[in-house]
């Protein structure tokens, strides 16, 4: 691959700077271009393949080789894993089976395996029993049960190795982020902020199963791994302790949420994970002050770069204190090497909750970009760059509003302008690409009390298309964007009917490539976003789009299976603003589209 | 709750159907019956399936049915009753099913495949509280009578509710 050179060289820096550290046989094979070893492709979360059978010129020619049915119905999130032993390893929404299958036989079943669960955990899965896939290292696999139990199974037998509680069900845990394997570590997070629990993210020993450290997302310093004395804050130590105490009121950290249920991602370098962490506890904001004032409710919305080896946090970015809209601050923290007025930066972009694409420097922690990739973000006008806190629009803040008032027409919705499908980032163009929900929302606070194990929530809310600008399609609720984090402009966005749910991919072969709800896996070209292939898969894509080579031959593989929050929010339509109350399928129905059904594609060229 | 305690109001519109579906629920009080010219689009009275709609308010029962569903029930039914991608429209469930089968499915669940499970609410001491006033929620959706998003509370409801000490709870 010299067409890359500089893509060449950072991978070479990494091999020399981690041989001591990260897991060796994951490194490994993320380094080789051949796999998709990993869920978001490699540590840095980039979703780029090196690739390029499949290009610009001849994609029109992609055939679906063989589909294979999982035999489970609703939302199948995350993707196939190729590490490079002629299988594909895959994964289902509860019961959370897992299958590998014979790449060199069309599918064929090698092992299944179906952990026996509680289905009681099922009425505490907030956002359909969802499930981010499975994680690989060493010969094993590694899976987060809804149940909240962490197993590890042997990739060649699928023989159950260990298994490990990280979690309650009767108190409103669950699981369904997609583990990441770092050094001798498996890093798993809970869900569950809708039921006030307690967010902590874990890490289990590979080779046992025991618990190696604990950082929770909220309550005193100690629980959080934090030192207020070392640990920093947009590149200041945070100097006050137990901050996750005292901007709540007494004890509502307890049931503080902040669960990280999203990805993690890692620079083997800097020797630092990243990930975010969920919304603050019940969605009444009015329930979260302090003196009846606004309270930042840390450390919840809150970027946290942790040492792997012992969890500690070495820096934090809160991105959303005080949350009045549910803006989980799970999104992926893309790691990217940037140039950023005139200097090289260790970069970190996300495409967040929040409508707003951020850029922070990943070594200090410190905020260089906030813009608006969703142009309709009207809950905060801008954020302050020097005290990384946002201007958030009084017409828009729930809080001031009030209790049982309904505030209307805020962009984006609850669902976020994106949510947990994740990016792609091609170091080629420097730019990221995300599939986009264009949804406002109605939000109206009521007072809530906690009951351990039941949804702790306190606000209903309507969604709404956002607003269409001429030349826009109209009605429509989602799109495909191609974002500079850099310059934090949008570079070409394509129109979607409905939000696009699935995980992009980039290649070195132009391409980019994203799935829809109403279940067409498309192919874009990569400079421009101009549709060059389309295939409707039997389901809605919330899944992930991946690439392997298997013996000379590029693949692309894709889940569909319609679910997640979009299948709840979108399957009977939005409401139309306009029309007031009762105006039922004024716009598009997911219904009208698609129904379940847990499908593996797999496609290539039929020349290859 | 009753419906004679709402101001009555000129224009009546289809008297002749809300008195056959009062019938038909078998909810007929004297003073709803009697009350001639209520604006009321809908049946009335407490008790499974029963509820008041007025200018697009409800009575106190039927908000705490919708509250109780988007608690405990949207997350797979959907908004508003509407059904998702893997679970039922409610408010269609409630033209096939009486009040003793839909409380009966929420106690006791229903297993459809393998991972496609409604669970039992039997130990859920809100749901189970509030299972009437979910049907009523839920009929007034599907007689077209209350549309989308959260419902006000009719003020007298409300303001009478607010002197009894034991419904102040409001979860």
């Amino acid at each position: 691959m010299l067409r890359y050179p500089g893509l060449v060289m950072t991978a070479a820096g990494l091999m020399a700077a981690s041989l001591a550290h990260a897991n060796q046989n994951q490194l490994d094979l993320q380094q080789n271009p051949d796999l998709w070893a990993t869920q978001l492709g490699n540590y840095q979360g980039n979703r780029f393949s090196q690739l390029d059978q499949i290009n610009r010129d001849n994609v029109q020619d992609l055939r679906a080789q063989w589909q294979f049915s999982t035999g489970v119905l609703r939302g199948h999130e995350g993707g196939p894993l190729y590490v490079g032993d002629g299988r594909l390893y895959i994964h289902t929404p509860f019961p959370n089976k897992v299958f590998a299958l014979d790449l060199e036989d069309e599918g064929r079943i090698v092992w299944s395996y179906e952990p026996d669960q509680d289905s009681r955990v099922i009425p505490v899965m907030c956002c359909d029993t969802v499930n981010r896939g499975l994680a690989y290292a060493d010969g094993r696999l590694f899976l987060n049960q809804a149940d909240n139990t962490v197993i590890a199974l042997d990739a060649e037998s699928g023989e159950l190795l260990w298994e490990a509680e990280n979690g309650d069900h009767t108190q409103g845990e669950s699981m369904t982020m997609s583990p990441l394997v770092v050094h001798d570590k498996v890093i798993v997070g809970n869900s569950g902020g809708e039921f006030g629990v307690r967010g902590h993210l874990t890490a289990y020993n590979v080779e046992t199963g025991e618990m190696e450290w604990r950082g929770y997302s909220n309550g005193p310093d100690d629980d959080v791994l934090i030192d207020p004395e070392t640990t920093t804050m947009l590149g200041e130590p945070i100097g006050e302790a137990d901050l996750g105490v005292s901007t709540w009121p007494e004890g509502e950290w307890e049931r503080g949420g902040g669960a990280p249920w999203g990805w993690v991602t890692y620079d083997p370098e800097l020797d630092l994970i990243y990930y975010g962490t969920g919304n603050p506890g019940t969605w009444n904001p009015e329930q979260r002050t302090v003196d009846g004032e606004p309270a930042d409710n840390k450390w919840a919305i809150t970027v946290f770069a942790r040492d792997p080896n012992t969890g500690e946090a070495k820096w934090v970015y809160q991105k959303v204190p005080f949350d009045e809209w549910d803006y989980d601050g799970v999104n992926e923290n893309q790691l990217i090497d940037v140039e950023f007025e005139g200097e090289q930066r260790k970069g970190l972009a996300i495409i967040d909750r929040t409508g707003f694409g951020f850029l922070l420097d990943r070594e200090s922690g410190e905020l260089l970009v906030a813009e608006k990739f969703a142009p309709e973000t009207n809950w905060a006008d801008s954020y302050d760059l020097e005290t990384g806190r946002p201007n958030v629009n009084e017409q828009y803040s729930t809080f001031r509003q009030g209790v049982d008032v309904n505030t209307t027409d805020i962009c984006p919705t609850a669902m976020g302008a994106k949510n947990m499908q994740p990016s792609a980032y091609s170091p080629e163009t420097g730019l990221l690409y995300a599939g986009i929900n264009r949804i406002c929302m109605n939000y109206e606070p009521f007072e809530t009390e906690y009951v351990a194990g039941q949804p702790y929530v306190g606000a209903t809310l309507t969604m709404m298309p956002a607003p269409t600008q001429e030349g826009d399609m109209e009605g429509r609720m989602g799109s495909f964007i191609a974002w500079d984090p850099v310059a934090g402009e949008t570079v070409w966005e394509v129109d979607e009917r409905f939000a696009v749910w699935s995980g992009a991919l980039a290649t070195a072969g132009d391409l980019a490539f994203y799935g829809t709800l109403e279940g067409y896996l498309k192919a874009v070209d990569i400079e421009t976003g101009e549709e060059l292939w389309r295939f409707k898969t039997p389901s809605g894509i919330i899944g992930n789009v991946n690439t392997f080579q298997h013996e000379g031959k590029q693949y692309i593989g894709v889940l569909s299976g319609v679910g997640g929050w979009a299948g709840i929010g979108l399957a009977a339509g939005l409401e139309d603003p306009e029309a007031g109350l009762g105006a039922v399928g004024a716009f598009s129905a997911l219904d009208d589209y698609t129904e379940l059904g847990g499908i593996l594609t797999v496609f290539a060229l039929p020349d290859a | 709750m009753l419906l004679t305690r709402t101001p009555r109001r000129p224009g009546v519109e289809a008297l002749g159907t809300l008195a056959i579906m009062l019938l038909a629920a078998g909810v007929i009080t004297a003073q709803a019956a009697g009350n001639t010219e209520e604006k009321a689009t809908s049946q009335s009275g407490e008790g499974p399936g029963n509820y008041t709609v007025i200018d697009g308010k409800v009575d106190q029962g039927t908000y705490d049915g919708y509250i109780a569903y988007t608690r405990s029930c949207l997350a797979c039914h959907g908004p508003d009753g509407l059904g998702s991608t893997f679970a039922p429209s409610l408010i269609q469930a409630v033209e096939r099913r009486n009040f003793g089968e839909f409380s009966h499915t929420i106690v006791s669940g229903l297993e459809i495949q393998p991972g496609r499970v409604m669970p039992s609410f039997a130990d859920d001491e809100y749901v189970l509280s509030n299972v009437e006033n979910i049907y009523s929620y839920m009929k007034a959706r599907s007689a077209g009578d209350l549309g989308r998003g959260r419902p006000k509370v009719i003020e007298e409801e409300r303001d009478e509710k607010a002197t009894e000490p034991s419904s102040e709870a409001q979860e």
